[in-house]
């Protein structure tokens, strides 16, 4: 960790300490996002798997249902795009 | 990371989801009035073109009429039931594996019986299981052998031997009872206290209470003593405890129809309960279609646990039964009411 002593940093230092926090924000928000939609889709894609062992047809539904958690790391990465672009 | 993969639902997603969808396989209901203006050969060639198509065409060669239906049901059932032990892991599977030893206890008594009868280890085979932990080949072997004392020695080392180990030939109702008794104890004794072991629970418990009222109706109505009737009952029910069978079991049969009125099972059974009823028929096609509606409807409450499979295992026992019972009406000529009647559908 770099030590800032704020009393006597120029105004670019601040600048990049704060644009490093919002990256980190930004990786946090696609990470902890992809880490639950990871953990809602482990047990659907287990069920989707199963059903489809048994009847082929439920493929495409079983697809559907699998992506469904994948909106929470696409919300993830939206706020990620809004930390670093905006 | 790792307790958040562990924790959780314990691999219940593949199992009841395949398990739905085996169950969606299943016949549906419309088929069984269709069955019942059908031929018996006509039936077989139904059944050779629906599930059964594998058994049916695979004992083609060896069977024919009403052996052929009749070996390919329990096959069939056979393979289903092994096929869920093939496909689950970990607690399902051992969930399964437990509840499923129901068939080892089918094939001893049926082994048994047959032996008592004297009948040819062909004939008992027929009506053979291979659902548990006893093999088809291990059966069999076993169902060839003459003595009791040979059988004996064949399952000794099987849980269920200390039932056995007394028996000399004669009377088999006490030793029925008596592995029926090891495999209840063994069934409740195994669960455990994760939540899936706990709804498990739930559900075996009922299933003891039905068999407990059925044992109840048969034996009052025959008006047995109360110590007989004792001996008879299963221990370890939901709402039947020890107390109520003993109270139960030495009423009269007017004040035991008024005593069953305190429990839940009454609203199922009210209607077809009357004091002056002559056959069981009824209340035990009642209790068997409870049995069924009851497993559906909490393997709604919890769909990812054990009970959808159990469910499933249920329906698919009744399928087999409801089809076994009609062609056999057929073979003997019984009226379609009264084959309607035996239906649990």
């Amino acid at each position: 960790m770099v030590d800032i002593n704020l009393a006597e940093a120029s105004v670019e230092q601040i600048l990049a300490n704060q644009r490093g926090l919002i990256a980190i924000g930004a990786g946090l928000a696609v990470g902890l996002s992809g880490i639950a939609s990871a953990l809602a889709e482990k047990d659907i894609g287990a069920a989707a798997v199963g059903a489809m062992a048994e009847r082929e047809e439920l493929f495409g539904k079983g697809l559907i249902m699998t992506v469904i958690p994948e909106t929470i790391v696409i919300f993830g990465l939206v706020v990620a795009i809004l930390l670093l672009f905006l | 990371m790792a307790f958040l993969i562990k924790r959780g639902s314990k691999k219940y997603p593949y199992i009841t989801a395949r398990v739905r969808a085996m169950k969606s396989k299943l016949m549906p209901r419309e088929v069984y009035p269709k069955l019942m203006n059908m031929d018996i050969p006509e039936i077989t060639r139904l059944m050779g073109e629906s599930e059964y198509k594998q058994d049916v065409d695979e004992l083609a060669q060896k069977y024919s009429g009403l052996d052929l239906l009749e070996h390919a049901l329990n096959q069939n059932l056979a393979r289903t039931y092994r096929k869920l032990l093939r496909i689950s892991k970990d607690e399902p599977n051992y969930l399964i594996t437990e509840y499923l030893r129901h068939w080892d206890i089918w094939n001893i008594k049926t082994i048994l019986r047959g032996k008592y009868y004297g009948a040819p280890a062909q004939e008992i085979m027929d009506a053979v299981v291979a659902a548990g932990q006893l093999g088809y080949r291990q059966i069999t072997s076993i169902a060839n052998m003459e003595s009791i004392e040979d059988i004996k020695s064949a399952l000794a080392n099987s849980p269920y031997y200390s039932a056995i180990a007394d028996y000399e030939g004669g009377e088999l109702s006490t030793i029925e009872n008596e592995l029926d008794k090891i495999y209840y104890s063994r069934l409740l004794a195994s669960i455990g206290k994760s939540k899936g072991e706990k709804l498990s629970l739930k559900f075996i418990m009922t299933e003891i209470d039905l068999k407990n009222l059925k044992t109840l109706f048969r034996t009052k109505k025959a008006g047995l003593d109360k110590d007989v009737i004792l001996e008879l009952l299963i221990p370890g029910g939901m709402e039947l405890k020890s107390r109520d069978l003993k109270k139960m079991s030495s009423l009269s049969w007017s004040d035991f129809l008024k005593r069953l009125e305190d429990y839940s099972y009454w609203s199922a059974i009210s209607e077809v309960v009357s004091e002056d009823m002559t056959s069981l028929m009824d209340v035990e096609a009642v209790l068997d279609k409870y049995a069924i509606e009851y497993a559906s409807k909490v393997s709604h409450y919890y769909p990812i646990s054990i009970l959808p499979i159990y469910d499933y295992m249920l329906r698919k026992n009744n399928e087999i039964n409801s089809i076994r019972t009609i062609v056999r009406g057929k073979k003997v000529n019984l009226p379609d009411e009264i084959i309607r009647k035996h239906l649990v559908m």
